[in-house]
């Protein structure tokens, strides 16, 4: 890979640590503009909070945007799931997370089938089931917020362990959990690989079509736990959970390494990126920017993340594929068998 | 006929074939019809909105005495001619490949526009002319990002829905905005000798004169060149980019039209004014018959999707469905209507 021109070489140091450069400029650039308040304790552990229930949502979309597709019902799934909570809890706490996560598991499988069975894009497939599950929502709560009954339950979401939020440690563990799970075993190789180069995944033996549907099915769950928090947080459920969910994640995944057309992504990369675009609206609200402002800054970042990324895999990708291509070609040669399963 | 794909799939034209009158010796009967059956077979899956729509005007005419009036179907016409409209630039853009999500927003926005000049002092057609540009030059902002980084127009015309809402949420500080021009609303409400409404006419006539284009001219015929082969398109020298950008230009067009009318219909315009709509006019299109991976598909099939829409509001209405399940309905509907595409494509 000698012959790659400066321009690319430097996109590729970019696309590759470009979440780091972009925390600590951010946090720099906050910590300058209001120091007292930014690097306080009590704004940490508040951003410490709130990115647990978006990052936890982001696994989901990471592992369907490894296996090559992606979710855009998260939102939904998550308003759903925040609406059973609340909704249910005159049956028992217990009943209605229950019946929360179900739901994003049916949700998930739902995509899953489209996807896998009835062959539909996943962006086309999920849209479907957004706007179904969308209504679902809407006709379950009569469009009013449903507030919660359990004092038990929303000191899950609003209590701490010491210093750190509770919602944090569940999402540090489910950190842990993906982060093995993606890079240590053999479901987590397979992802990549199935999403990666899905012919060359078939050839060698992996069930593409598996993989796929258990990513759908993982990131309902996802959807639903964050959902779940989220209510628990609020201790209330409101049809505005999740509107900007999708979009959120999405950009905060590719921020974080993860990419619209091919298999990569990780979850350490994935929270990162939740952290950025968290910190970036800490900070601004900090400062004092207008809502709607921040929302215009937020849509041209997605503009901007999406078109790099597609940028950078047209330009270097390709000829990295063309390389692997020709390595393939002489692996093929020598025949050996590259992996079992 | 017209609607079929232009480069002919072979069971398509074996399915004519054996349609056609038999051969010189085959000449039995038998094998005859079967070729007819054959063929209405294809048609039936061919046309499943047509079928769809009939299906709903016999459920829409048990329902109620006055649904098949020809004034309830108009209502119904002008009740979709809104999201018809937009929908007529969505199906331009998706014959290429390609989505518009920022419509939903567009359409709001180009009322924004329209109705802010006009409060600034502007004059009826400046105001009107300026809206419609404004839209355009979204639609051209659309194109050019997905052009110039081949990126998924999907996300980043998300990416210009967000940002268009929120420059309009910014210029109206969230609040509904009223025209001052009182002949503003003759475009929205006016008709013709009290029977067809200019919304409609430019509704129909504008899909018409879309489906003539596309059939008709080198350069629709480029649009489907671009949704079926781009490279092959490139090669044989069509300007993909500039055909791809004018395609964006012109769904962002129809979504200016689209919202003067509504501004004018309503009086008034609000930054959230046209939610869903982006979803909704992907379904109208899509029920039609047109591919969601381009190369196929027309205008005067939008005309029955939306029309599919229009009627299946119109019945859930009739029927006493609530209100927030429509969007249940149209979720199935569409992920319905997809599958079955794609299944009976794989059946080729």
């Amino acid at each position: 890979m000698g012959r790659e021109s400066f321009a690319e070489r430097l996109w590729g140091v970019l696309a590759k640590h470009t979440i780091i450069i972009v925390l600590v400029g951010l946090i720099i650039v906050f910590a300058v503009a209001c120091p007292q308040v930014f690097l306080s304790g009590e704004n940490i552990q508040n951003v410490a909070r709130q990115i647990s229930f978006d990052v936890i949502a982001a696994f989901g979309e990471l592992v369907c945007l490894i296996a090559a597709g992606v979710d855009l019902s998260v939102g939904s799934t998550l308003a759903m799931a925040a609406a059973l909570t609340m909704g249910l809890q005159g049956y028992g706490v217990g009943v209605a997370v229950g019946a929360a996560l179900a739901m994003g598991l049916v949700v998930g499988a739902f995509n899953g089938l489209l996807v896998t069975k009835g062959r539909i894009v996943p962006f086309i497939a999920t849209l479907g089931s957004m706007e179904i599950v969308y209504g679902a929502m809407l006709t379950y709560t009569g469009q009013r917020p449903i507030p919660g009954r359990s004092e038990w339950f929303a000191s899950i979401g609003n209590g701490s362990v010491g210093p750190v939020p509770l919602p944090t440690v569940i999402m540090l563990v489910l950190l842990g959990t993906f982060h093995v799970l993606l890079n240590y075993t053999r479901f987590g190789r397979n992802m990549y690989a199935a999403g990666g180069n899905p012919e060359a995944a078939r050839l060698a033996g992996v069930q593409v079509d598996r993989y796929r549907f258990w990513a759908f099915v993982l990131s309902g769950f996802c959807a639903a736990l964050s959902g779940v928090l989220l209510a628990s947080r609020l201790n209330s459920a409101t049809i505005h959970m999740g509107l900007q969910t999708p979009l959120f994640v999405i950009a905060a995944c590719i921020m974080g390494g993860a990419s619209m057309l091919s298999g990569r992504g990780t979850a350490v990369g994935a929270a990162l990126g939740v952290l950025a675009l968290t910190i970036l609206s800490n900070g601004m609200d900090l400062l004092g920017i207008f809502t709607y402002y921040q929302m215009a800054i937020r849509a041209i970042i997605l503009i901007f993340v999406v078109a790099v990324d597609a940028f950078y895999v047209s330009t270097v990708h390709k000829r990295l594929a063309t390389a692997s291509a020709i390595g393939a070609k002489r692996a093929e040669r020598r025949s050996i068998p590259r992996q079992q399963c | 006929m017209s609607n079929r794909r232009i480069i002919p799939s072979p069971s398509v034209s074996s399915a004519s074939q054996v349609g056609a009158p038999a051969g010189p010796d085959g000449g039995s009967k038998l094998k005859a019809t079967l070729g007819l059956l054959r063929q209405v077979r294809f048609s039936a899956r061919d046309q499943m909105a047509l079928l769809l729509m009939i299906g709903l005007l016999g459920a829409g005419s048990l329902l109620s005495d006055v649904f098949l009036t020809p004034r309830n179907l108009l209502n119904i016409l002008w009740a979709v001619s809104v999201l018809g409209i937009v929908a007529v630039g969505q199906t331009v853009l998706l014959v290429t490949g390609n989505f518009d999500m920022s419509v939903s927003m567009v359409v709001p926005f180009a009322g924004i526009v329209c109705v802010g000049l006009q409060i600034a002092g502007g004059g009826l057609w400046s105001s009107m002319l300026a809206g419609l540009l404004a839209a355009m030059l979204v639609g051209l902002l659309n194109g050019v990002i997905v052009v110039m980084t081949r990126a998924n127009p999907f996300l980043i015309t998300f990416g210009t829905q967000t940002l268009v809402y929120a420059v309009a949420l910014i210029l109206t500080e969230a609040r509904t905005w009223y025209a001052t021009i009182p002949a503003f609303n003759v475009l929205g409400r006016g008709t013709f000798f009290g029977v067809l409404h200019y919304s409609v006419a430019i509704f129909l006539g504008l899909a018409i004169l879309v489906q003539f284009f596309l059939r008709r001219t080198p350069y629709g015929r480029y649009l489907y060149v671009l949704g079926l082969n781009e490279e092959a398109g490139r090669l044989s020298g069509v300007l993909v980019n500039r055909v791809k950008v004018l395609a964006f230009t012109f769904c962002g067009f129809t979504a200016g039209l689209a919202g003067l009318i509504m501004t004018s219909r309503l009086n008034s315009t609000r930054a959230s004014g046209a939610q869903g709509m982006d979803f909704d006019s992907i379904i109208a299109v899509v029920l039609g018959g047109t591919s969601l991976f381009g190369g196929s598909g027309g205008t005067l099939r939008t005309v029955v999707g939306v029309m599919v829409l229009g009627i299946l509001n119109n019945v859930m209405v009739l029927a006493g469905v609530p209100y927030d399940a429509q969007w249940i309905a149209k979720g199935l509907v569409f992920v319905l209507v997809v599958w079955a595409d794609r299944f009976f494509r794989r059946d080729k």
